[in-house]
Protein backbone atom coordinates (compact mmCIF):
# COMPACT_ATOMS: atom_id res chain seq x y z
CA UNK A 1 0.00 0.00 0.00
CA UNK A 2 2.72 2.43 1.03
CA UNK A 3 4.84 1.84 -2.03
CA UNK A 4 1.89 2.04 -4.35
CA UNK A 5 0.76 5.27 -2.78
CA UNK A 6 4.20 6.69 -3.35
CA UNK A 7 4.18 5.75 -6.98
CA UNK A 8 0.65 6.96 -7.57
CA UNK A 9 1.17 10.22 -5.83
CA UNK A 10 4.71 10.67 -7.04
CA UNK A 11 4.15 13.78 -9.13
CA UNK A 12 2.66 15.54 -6.16
CA UNK A 13 4.79 14.25 -3.36
CA UNK A 14 8.04 14.03 -5.25
CA UNK A 15 9.06 17.64 -5.27
CA UNK A 16 8.00 18.22 -1.68
CA UNK A 17 9.99 15.26 -0.49
CA UNK A 18 12.88 16.41 -2.53
CA UNK A 19 12.82 19.81 -0.97
CA UNK A 20 12.48 18.48 2.51
CA UNK A 21 15.39 16.12 2.01
CA UNK A 22 17.61 18.92 0.76
CA UNK A 23 16.64 21.20 3.63
CA UNK A 24 17.37 18.43 6.06
CA UNK A 25 20.80 17.95 4.54
CA UNK A 26 21.56 21.64 4.57
CA UNK A 27 20.40 21.86 8.14
CA UNK A 28 22.74 19.06 9.12
CA UNK A 29 25.66 20.62 7.28
CA UNK A 30 25.08 23.98 8.90
CA UNK A 31 24.67 22.37 12.25
CA UNK A 32 27.91 20.47 11.90
CA UNK A 33 29.69 23.64 10.95
CA UNK A 34 28.23 25.54 13.88
CA UNK A 35 29.14 22.88 16.41
CA UNK A 36 32.57 21.71 15.23
CA UNK A 37 35.46 23.37 17.04
CA UNK A 38 38.19 21.31 15.34
CA UNK A 39 39.03 23.88 12.64
CA UNK A 40 39.05 26.64 15.27
CA UNK A 41 41.49 24.70 17.42
CA UNK A 42 43.66 24.16 14.36
CA UNK A 43 43.63 27.90 13.72
CA UNK A 44 44.69 28.46 17.32
CA UNK A 45 47.60 26.02 16.97
CA UNK A 46 48.67 27.65 13.74
CA UNK A 47 48.52 31.07 15.37
CA UNK A 48 50.70 29.81 18.19
CA UNK A 49 53.19 28.43 15.69
CA UNK A 50 53.34 31.76 13.90
CA UNK A 51 54.10 33.50 17.18
CA UNK A 52 56.85 30.98 17.96
CA UNK A 53 58.33 31.47 14.50
CA UNK A 54 58.39 35.22 15.00
CA UNK A 55 56.02 35.80 12.08
CA UNK A 56 53.68 37.85 14.28
CA UNK A 57 54.24 39.86 17.45
CA UNK A 58 52.52 39.57 20.82
CA UNK A 59 50.00 42.30 20.03
CA UNK A 60 48.92 40.64 16.78
CA UNK A 61 48.75 37.32 18.58
CA UNK A 62 46.52 38.78 21.29
CA UNK A 63 44.22 40.33 18.70
CA UNK A 64 43.76 37.12 16.73
CA UNK A 65 43.55 35.00 19.86
CA UNK A 66 40.63 37.09 21.08
CA UNK A 67 38.83 36.43 17.79
CA UNK A 68 39.45 32.70 18.05
CA UNK A 69 38.22 32.64 21.68
CA UNK A 70 35.01 34.30 20.56
CA UNK A 71 34.54 31.68 17.84
CA UNK A 72 35.11 28.91 20.41
CA UNK A 73 32.53 30.48 22.71
CA UNK A 74 30.06 30.68 19.83
CA UNK A 75 30.53 26.99 19.08
CA UNK A 76 30.09 26.13 22.74
CA UNK A 77 26.87 28.09 22.78
CA UNK A 78 25.53 26.29 19.71
CA UNK A 79 26.50 22.92 21.15
CA UNK A 80 24.61 23.73 24.32
CA UNK A 81 21.64 24.83 22.28
CA UNK A 82 21.65 21.51 20.39
CA UNK A 83 22.09 19.60 23.65
CA UNK A 84 25.58 18.38 22.74
CA UNK A 85 28.47 17.85 25.15
CA UNK A 86 30.76 20.81 25.77
CA UNK A 87 34.32 21.04 27.03
CA UNK A 88 35.03 23.18 30.08
CA UNK A 89 32.66 24.23 32.82
CA UNK A 90 31.91 22.29 35.96
CA UNK A 91 31.78 18.51 35.70
CA UNK A 92 31.18 15.61 38.01
CA UNK A 93 31.44 11.84 37.81
CA UNK A 94 28.51 10.59 35.77
CA UNK A 95 26.04 8.50 37.71
CA UNK A 96 25.05 6.52 34.65
CA UNK A 97 26.13 6.05 31.05
CA UNK A 98 23.21 8.09 29.84
CA UNK A 99 25.21 11.27 29.64
CA UNK A 100 26.94 10.20 26.41
CA UNK B 1 35.81 38.31 27.76
CA UNK B 2 32.42 39.89 27.32
CA UNK B 3 31.00 42.11 30.01
CA UNK B 4 28.39 39.53 30.77
CA UNK B 5 30.77 36.65 31.44
CA UNK B 6 33.12 38.92 33.38
CA UNK B 7 30.27 39.68 35.72
CA UNK B 8 29.53 35.99 36.02
CA UNK B 9 33.15 35.42 37.03
CA UNK B 10 32.94 38.00 39.76
CA UNK B 11 29.72 36.63 41.13
CA UNK B 12 30.79 33.00 41.09
CA UNK B 13 31.96 31.83 44.49
CA UNK B 14 35.52 30.49 44.72
CA UNK B 15 34.39 27.06 45.69
CA UNK B 16 35.19 25.02 42.59
CA UNK B 17 38.29 22.91 42.13
CA UNK B 18 40.36 23.13 38.97
CA UNK B 19 42.08 19.75 38.50
CA UNK B 20 45.50 19.69 36.80
CA UNK B 21 46.59 16.10 37.16
CA UNK B 22 46.47 12.88 39.17
CA UNK B 23 49.54 11.60 41.02
CA UNK B 24 50.44 8.80 43.39
CA UNK B 25 50.74 10.49 46.76
CA UNK B 26 49.04 9.95 50.10
CA UNK B 27 50.05 13.07 52.01
CA UNK B 28 48.84 16.60 51.69
CA UNK B 29 51.19 18.55 49.42
CA UNK B 30 51.57 22.19 48.40
CA UNK B 31 53.00 23.28 45.06
CA UNK B 32 52.96 27.05 45.53
CA UNK B 33 50.73 29.90 44.41
CA UNK B 34 50.88 29.10 40.71
CA UNK B 35 47.26 28.19 39.95
CA UNK B 36 45.30 29.16 36.86
CA UNK B 37 43.42 32.44 37.07
CA UNK B 38 45.11 34.59 39.66
CA UNK B 39 47.93 32.40 40.95
CA UNK B 40 45.93 30.65 43.59
CA UNK B 41 47.41 28.01 45.85
CA UNK B 42 47.98 24.59 44.26
CA UNK B 43 47.47 21.67 46.61
CA UNK B 44 46.28 18.06 46.75
CA UNK B 45 43.03 16.26 47.47
CA UNK B 46 43.76 12.63 48.31
CA UNK B 47 41.99 9.31 48.36
CA UNK B 48 44.12 6.37 49.57
CA UNK B 49 47.42 6.62 47.67
CA UNK B 50 46.10 8.83 44.87
CA UNK B 51 45.95 12.61 44.82
CA UNK B 52 44.37 15.14 42.53
CA UNK B 53 46.45 18.29 42.16
CA UNK B 54 43.99 21.20 42.32
CA UNK B 55 43.50 24.88 42.95
CA UNK B 56 40.39 26.75 44.08
CA UNK B 57 38.49 28.45 41.30
CA UNK B 58 35.23 30.15 40.61
CA UNK B 59 32.85 27.95 38.61
CA UNK B 60 33.74 29.30 35.19
CA UNK B 61 34.65 28.09 31.75
CA UNK B 62 38.30 28.80 31.08
CA UNK B 63 39.11 29.94 27.56
CA UNK B 64 42.18 28.15 26.17
CA UNK B 65 44.14 31.40 25.90
CA UNK B 66 47.90 31.19 25.80
CA UNK B 67 48.05 32.59 29.32
CA UNK B 68 45.61 30.01 30.72
CA UNK B 69 47.15 27.08 28.87
CA UNK B 70 50.63 28.06 30.01
CA UNK B 71 49.40 28.29 33.62
CA UNK B 72 47.91 24.79 33.34
CA UNK B 73 51.12 23.45 31.82
CA UNK B 74 53.34 25.22 34.34
CA UNK B 75 51.58 23.49 37.24
CA UNK B 76 52.01 20.11 35.56
CA UNK B 77 55.69 20.82 34.85
CA UNK B 78 56.20 21.73 38.50
CA UNK B 79 54.47 18.58 39.76
CA UNK B 80 56.37 16.50 37.21
CA UNK B 81 59.72 17.29 38.79
CA UNK B 82 58.74 14.99 41.64
CA UNK B 83 55.92 12.79 40.41
CA UNK B 84 54.72 10.67 37.53
CA UNK B 85 51.43 12.23 36.61
CA UNK B 86 48.28 11.71 34.59
CA UNK B 87 47.40 15.08 33.06
CA UNK B 88 43.76 16.19 33.05
CA UNK B 89 42.27 17.98 30.06
CA UNK B 90 42.60 21.74 30.10
CA UNK B 91 39.69 23.46 31.81
CA UNK B 92 38.43 20.60 34.00
CA UNK B 93 36.55 22.14 36.92
CA UNK B 94 34.66 20.31 39.65
CA UNK B 95 32.12 21.93 41.92
CA UNK B 96 33.51 20.71 45.22
CA UNK B 97 36.14 18.66 46.99
CA UNK B 98 33.59 15.86 47.28
CA UNK B 99 33.17 15.75 43.50
CA UNK B 100 36.95 15.43 43.11
CA UNK B 101 36.98 12.62 45.68
CA UNK B 102 34.21 10.90 43.74
CA UNK B 103 36.44 11.01 40.64
CA UNK B 104 39.40 9.49 42.52
CA UNK B 105 37.21 6.76 44.02
CA UNK B 106 35.35 5.81 40.87
CA UNK B 107 38.44 5.83 38.64
CA UNK B 108 40.90 4.50 41.23
CA UNK B 109 41.80 1.31 39.38
CA UNK B 110 42.23 2.91 35.96
CA UNK B 111 44.36 5.74 37.39
CA UNK B 112 46.51 3.21 39.25
CA UNK B 113 47.04 1.08 36.14
CA UNK B 114 48.01 4.06 34.00
CA UNK B 115 50.33 5.46 36.67
CA UNK B 116 52.08 2.08 36.76
CA UNK B 117 52.46 2.10 32.99
CA UNK B 118 53.64 5.71 32.89
CA UNK B 119 56.05 5.34 35.80
CA UNK B 120 59.24 7.27 34.88
CA UNK B 121 58.04 8.00 31.36
CA UNK B 122 58.16 11.45 29.85
CA UNK B 123 56.99 12.92 26.60
CA UNK B 124 58.86 14.96 24.04
CA UNK B 125 57.32 16.89 21.20
CA UNK B 126 58.98 17.06 17.81
CA UNK B 127 57.71 19.24 15.01
CA UNK B 128 59.57 19.39 11.73
CA UNK B 129 59.12 22.28 9.32
CA UNK B 130 60.68 22.48 5.93
CA UNK B 131 61.75 25.32 3.76
CA UNK B 132 59.93 24.64 0.49
CA UNK B 133 62.37 26.62 -1.66
CA UNK B 134 65.38 24.76 -0.31
CA UNK B 135 63.69 21.39 -0.69
CA UNK B 136 62.70 22.22 -4.27
CA UNK B 137 66.27 23.31 -4.99
CA UNK B 138 67.59 20.03 -3.57
CA UNK B 139 65.10 18.06 -5.64
CA UNK B 140 66.04 19.91 -8.83
CA UNK B 141 69.67 19.16 -8.10
CA UNK B 142 69.21 15.46 -7.36
CA UNK B 143 66.41 14.37 -9.67
CA UNK B 144 67.66 13.87 -13.25
CA UNK B 145 64.27 13.88 -14.91
CA UNK B 146 63.18 17.08 -13.21
CA UNK B 147 66.49 18.79 -13.93
CA UNK B 148 66.34 17.86 -17.60
CA UNK B 149 62.75 19.05 -17.99
CA UNK B 150 63.53 22.29 -16.22
CA UNK B 151 66.60 22.94 -18.37
CA UNK B 152 64.52 22.33 -21.42
CA UNK B 153 61.85 24.78 -20.34
CA UNK B 154 64.40 27.45 -19.48
CA UNK B 155 66.26 26.99 -22.78
CA UNK B 156 63.14 27.25 -24.88
CA UNK B 157 61.32 29.73 -22.71
CA UNK B 158 59.27 31.06 -25.59
CA UNK B 159 58.27 27.78 -27.13
CA UNK B 160 58.02 25.63 -24.01
CA UNK B 161 54.51 24.44 -23.68
CA UNK B 162 52.03 24.85 -20.93
CA UNK B 163 52.01 21.07 -20.67
CA UNK B 164 55.73 20.83 -20.09
CA UNK B 165 55.36 23.28 -17.23
CA UNK B 166 52.39 21.36 -15.89
CA UNK B 167 54.35 18.17 -16.04
CA UNK B 168 57.28 19.76 -14.23
CA UNK B 169 54.95 20.98 -11.50
CA UNK B 170 53.46 17.54 -11.06
CA UNK B 171 56.86 15.88 -10.92
CA UNK B 172 58.12 18.35 -8.33
CA UNK B 173 54.97 17.87 -6.20
CA UNK B 174 55.39 14.10 -6.27
CA UNK B 175 59.09 14.33 -5.50
CA UNK B 176 58.35 16.63 -2.57
CA UNK B 177 55.82 14.25 -1.13
CA UNK B 178 58.28 11.44 -1.53
CA UNK B 179 61.00 13.51 0.17
CA UNK B 180 58.69 14.40 3.05
CA UNK B 181 57.87 10.73 3.61
CA UNK B 182 61.52 9.83 3.45
CA UNK B 183 62.54 12.45 6.05
CA UNK B 184 59.71 11.50 8.39
CA UNK B 185 60.42 7.78 8.12
CA UNK B 186 64.10 8.37 8.71
CA UNK B 187 63.47 10.44 11.85
CA UNK B 188 61.05 7.83 13.25
CA UNK B 189 63.50 5.06 12.43
CA UNK B 190 66.38 6.80 14.18
CA UNK B 191 64.38 7.59 17.31
CA UNK B 192 62.75 4.20 17.66
CA UNK B 193 65.52 2.59 19.71
CA UNK B 194 65.50 5.28 22.40
CA UNK B 195 61.75 5.80 22.75
CA UNK B 196 58.92 3.62 24.06
CA UNK B 197 56.22 4.82 21.69
CA UNK B 198 55.41 7.60 19.29
CA UNK B 199 52.32 9.27 17.98
CA UNK B 200 51.90 11.43 14.92
CA UNK B 201 49.40 14.26 15.14
CA UNK B 202 47.94 16.29 12.33
CA UNK B 203 50.43 18.77 10.91
CA UNK B 204 49.74 22.47 11.46
CA UNK B 205 50.13 25.01 8.68
CA UNK B 206 51.69 24.36 5.28
CA UNK B 207 55.36 24.16 6.24
CA UNK B 208 55.09 21.33 8.75
CA UNK B 209 55.84 17.76 7.71
CA UNK B 210 55.89 16.11 11.13
CA UNK B 211 54.02 16.81 14.36
CA UNK B 212 54.88 13.95 16.65
CA UNK B 213 55.06 13.06 20.31
CA UNK B 214 57.49 10.51 21.69
CA UNK B 215 57.19 8.64 24.95
CA UNK B 216 60.63 8.21 26.48
CA UNK B 217 61.91 6.39 29.55
CA UNK B 218 63.61 8.82 31.92
CA UNK B 219 66.78 6.73 31.76
CA UNK B 220 66.90 7.20 27.98
CA UNK B 221 66.29 10.94 28.11
CA UNK B 222 69.91 11.83 27.40
CA UNK B 223 70.22 9.35 24.55
CA UNK B 224 66.99 10.60 22.98
CA UNK B 225 68.12 14.18 23.36
CA UNK B 226 71.47 13.52 21.69
CA UNK B 227 69.85 11.60 18.87
CA UNK B 228 67.40 14.41 18.12
CA UNK B 229 70.26 16.92 18.08
CA UNK B 230 72.29 14.71 15.72
CA UNK B 231 69.37 14.30 13.31
CA UNK B 232 68.57 17.99 13.30
CA UNK B 233 72.22 18.75 12.56
CA UNK B 234 72.18 16.27 9.70
CA UNK B 235 69.16 17.97 8.14
CA UNK B 236 69.95 21.54 9.17
CA UNK B 237 70.11 22.86 5.60
CA UNK B 238 66.62 21.66 4.73
CA UNK B 239 64.56 21.24 7.87
CA UNK B 240 63.78 23.14 11.04
CA UNK B 241 63.31 21.02 14.16
CA UNK B 242 61.10 22.22 17.00
CA UNK B 243 61.90 20.05 19.94
CA UNK B 244 60.04 20.51 23.24
CA UNK B 245 59.76 18.76 26.57
CA UNK B 246 59.92 16.96 28.82
CA UNK B 247 56.14 17.00 29.05
CA UNK B 248 53.72 14.88 31.01
CA UNK B 249 52.48 12.07 28.74
CA UNK B 250 49.64 14.16 27.25
CA UNK B 251 49.53 12.10 24.06
CA UNK B 252 49.82 8.67 25.61
CA UNK B 253 47.24 8.66 28.37
CA UNK B 254 43.79 7.92 27.20
CA UNK B 255 41.39 7.33 30.06
CA UNK B 256 37.84 7.96 29.06
CA UNK B 257 36.47 9.63 32.18
CA UNK B 258 32.76 9.34 32.68
CA UNK B 259 32.05 12.94 33.48
CA UNK B 260 28.87 14.87 33.06
CA UNK B 261 27.98 18.48 33.30
CA UNK B 262 27.40 19.50 36.89
CA UNK B 263 24.31 21.64 37.19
Amino acid sequence: MGLLTNILLAPFLGPIWGTRFTLDKVDRAVREQLTDDTPIKEDLMELQLRLENGEIDDAEYARQEAEIMQRLRDVREWRERFGMSVGGGPVRVAESDESE
Amino acid sequence: MTAESATATELAPTEGKYVYCIIRNDRSREFGEIGIGSGSRVYTISHKDLSAVVSDTPIVIYDPTRENVLAHEFVNETVMREFTLIPMSFGTVFRSENDVLALLKSTYQAFTDVLDKMQDKIEFGLKILWDRDKVVAAIERDNDEIRRLKDEITRNAASSTYFARMQLGRLVEAAMEEASNRYVTDVHEQLKSCSVASRSNKVIGDRMILNAAFLVDRKDEKAFDERVKAISLHYEDLLTFKYTGPWPPYNFVNIKLKLEKAT
